[in-house]
């Protein structure tokens, strides 16, 4: 199946117009789609799979994977005994749970590491709903803000700890336990969220933001759960554009590679977590 | 390596990925939390001898076999493929853990190496690369379950040899046999080691407490499961069980021998009988009254906390109440408990011998009983007590090594 975002884009331009009442977006974007010949073209074609398809297929095939991951290790048979440790929790799934999200043992041992791990978590948190917040569908900032979740703090906040964990990994003895794989996700994790500061601190703390506006990503974020497969182009404005590109690229990697990542510890660590405790 | 025996490697490795170690293999994100929880970590700073350092020779054979994505980019993970020379460094891992599983104290995840090791110490069995010694050890004992009758009259005998030592300790009423043997229906089956110094105080603490217990005919330790064989494990667990089982015994008590107490508290499924550490009797007797013990050791006493029995049995308070009873100068070690550092001598360690190994990387264990000023340290494992014993005359601590079952019978008193 191929998709023709000129075509596409009359649909999308026509959503857009019923779902935000803003004509320029049209205008704009019969004006943009036109002009392109030959490789410029061809690089809004790869723009348009990254920015719609890509996401849909990335967004698909991390859910599928990750659903299989579990589904195969639930179904492996149970451990052939128990593997607690002592002294027992008197509420071990409470216990569990406390060790999964405020992560004691780094906070004995390592408690640099702990504030990185917790200010990472926690602000990876917001930027979920950072992103969530985008969607007109949900506003947990007025909709005429033009600032992110946190004006840019959340991103700093993710962005700031990849930095230490980077860097971490060049020292002796993480050094020596490193795979090529980590670094791969640190780096990808580091560019993705540099990427996306750009876009957050420039709408937040640049006078004239980012050219693109708030109100235009929510568009394109309406644009995309409502199946429209309009051209993003159309209300993404500006040479900014390709940023936006590169981020959602990176985001979309990051989805792929997700469920054969460290990440799944993210879904892995309770469990774990319960082994210990009960 | 050929082929056929890769794949027999392979079958191997796959019989033990249940969910647990599903979970162990694939949760684990280099943080390198743990490296620094190892004691061989601590004695001798070398990756290898950290539990993420052993894990990872496991996780990435696991991710070579097993994973997508070791097939299609082996590279990411850095994939081992299992030879010879993977498993001259499976053996290096698997015996240089002794099983304490301090790291799951220190990991975010409590990810458990030792059941990771578990994998490599199969591994090591089915390529025919386990130790001697532990084989030999664990087939014995497994013989001697299969053919207990013939040694039946040489157990009788050595038993009634060693009875003298305990009537020293404390007098048996009269109608009563000092070691009892084959008692049907008795509320203790006590399983020794095979010397003597694992019955005597047992059986005069036993007898203090007037309690009806019969002497189990093998021996608690188990070598099976220091070889990382589940078979030979539950084998030699079996015998005990099928014995407890026969008497209609009411309770097992495990002589002081870290791994036996967790073999048969944790690993031999429901059975009829209840299963205690000898300890936890001694203390039990004592709260109920039926012995008394007298303040008799004079020097500042510590006390080692033993993997299997405190971090992995979840005995911490009950040795340390035996301890109130007999010492008036105690010192705790720093850290204890969950934090304990292990002896050094597990995982089968000090029965394959392995001198020089124990000795250099269990130097932090020697600084910390260093550290508490104590002139004599006590604990309720066999395994930790020759090691104890064997880093006090290495790094000349000039400190007496006692096992708490023989304070206690010593400090016996009506």
């Amino acid at each position: 199946m191929t998709f023709d975002p000129l075509t596409l884009s009359v649909v999308a331009a026509a959503g857009a117009v019923a779902a935000t009442g803003a004509p320029e977006a049209v205008t704009s974007a019969t004006a943009s789609g036109a002009a392109h010949t030959g490789l410029a073209l061809v690089l809004d074609k790869v723009e348009y799979f990254i920015m719609v398809p890509m996401v849909y297929l990335a967004l698909s095939f991390c859910l599928i994977a990750i659903v299989v991951r579990i589904v195969s290790i639930a179904r492996a048979p149970a451990p052939p005994y128990s593997l607690r440790l002592y002294p027992a929790a008197k509420q071990p799934g409470l216990a569990a749970l406390a060790d999964t999200l405020t992560l004691p043992q780094v906070r004995r041992h390592k408690p640099l590491f702990w504030v990185f791990l917790m200010l990472f978590h926690i602000s990876f948190l917001f930027l979920i709903l950072g992103h969530l917040d985008i969607l007109p569908q949900i506003s947990l900032l007025p909709e005429t803000s033009r600032h992110m979740l946190g004006a840019g703090a959340v991103g700093l906040g993710v962005t700031l700890p990849l930095v230490y964990f980077l860097f971490r990994r060049f020292r002796t003895p993480i050094r020596e336990i490193t795979v090529p794989a980590d670094y791969l996700l640190l780096v990808l994790l580091l560019f993705l969220c540099l990427l996306g500061d750009m876009m957050s601190w420039g709408n937040s703390w640049a006078a004239n933001g980012f050219v693109m506006t708030k109100q235009n990503f929510a568009q394109y974020f309406n644009g995309l759960v409502r199946f429209t497969f309009a051209d993003p182009r159309r209300v993404l404005h500006g040479s900014h554009y390709h940023f936006v590109v590169l981020h959602v690229l990176l985001a979309n990697i990051f989805f792929l590679v997700l469920p054969f990542s460290k990440v799944a510890h993210a879904f892995f660590a309770l469990p774990t977590n319960l082994l210990r405790r009960r | 390596m050929d082929k056929q025996r890769q794949k027999e490697l392979e079958r191997l490795f796959k019989t033990k990925l249940h969910a647990a170690m599903r979970l162990y293999l694939e949760t684990c994100t280099h943080c390198g939390l743990c490296v620094e929880a190892c004691h061989v970590y601590q004695s001798m700073p070398e990756t290898r001898y950290s539990a993420v350092g052993r894990a990872e020779i496991i996780r990435k054979i696991f991710l070579k076999y097993f994973k997508l994505e070791g097939k299609i980019a082996p590279w990411l993970g850095e994939v081992i493929e299992l030879d010879d020379i993977a498993l001259d460094r499976i053996y290096d891992a698997a015996y240089s853990c002794t099983g304490c599983r301090r790291c799951m104290a220190y990991c975010p995840f409590g990810i458990d190496t030792q059941m990771i090791m578990s994998i490599a110490k199969l591994l090591l069995v089915g390529a025919d690369k386990a130790p001697e010694l532990l084989t030999m050890l664990a087939d014995m004992s497994i013989a001697k379950g299969q053919d207990v009758e013939s040694s039946q009259a040489a157990f009788a005998d050595a038993v009634a040899d060693i009875e003298p030592e305990v009537e020293a300790l404390w007098p048996t009423p009269p109608g009563r046999r000092t070691i009892p043997v084959g008692v049907a229906n008795a509320d203790v089956l006590y399983v020794g080691l095979s010397g003597k110094d694992s019955i005597i105080p047992a059986a005069a603490i036993l007898n203090a407490a007037g309690v009806n217990w019969t002497l189990s005919s093998f021996e608690a330790v188990n070598f099976g499961a220091f070889l990382g064989d589940p078979d030979r494990t539950q084998k030699i667990a079996a015998r005990i069980v099928a014995e407890a089982k026969r008497l209609q015994v009411k309770e097992v008590a495990v002589v002081e021998c870290g791994t036996a107490y967790r073999v048969l508290k944790q690993q031999i499924g429901r059975q009829p009988f209840a299963v205690v550490a000898f300890v936890e009797l001694i203390a039990r007797y004592l709260r109920e009254g039926k012995i008394k013990l007298k303040q008799s050791v004079a020097e500042k006493l510590t006390y080692h906390d033993p993997c299997q029995v405190g971090r992995n049995g979840g005995i911490y308070e009950d040795p340390r109440f035996v301890i109130s009873q007999l010492a008036a100068d105690f010192v705790e070690a720093t850290p204890n408990r969950e934090l304990n550092w292990c002896c050094g001598g597990g995982g089968g360690l000090v029965a394959m011998g392995e001198h020089e190994f124990r000795m250099k990387s269990a130097r932090v264990k020697a600084d910390q009983i260093k550290a508490t000023g104590a002139e004599m340290i006590c604990t309720i494992c066999e395994n930790c007590y020759s090691q104890l014993a064997d880093l006090n005359e290495y790094y000349g601590l000039g400190i007496k090594v006692e096992s708490l079952a023989n304070l206690a019978a010593h400090a016996l008193q009506r």
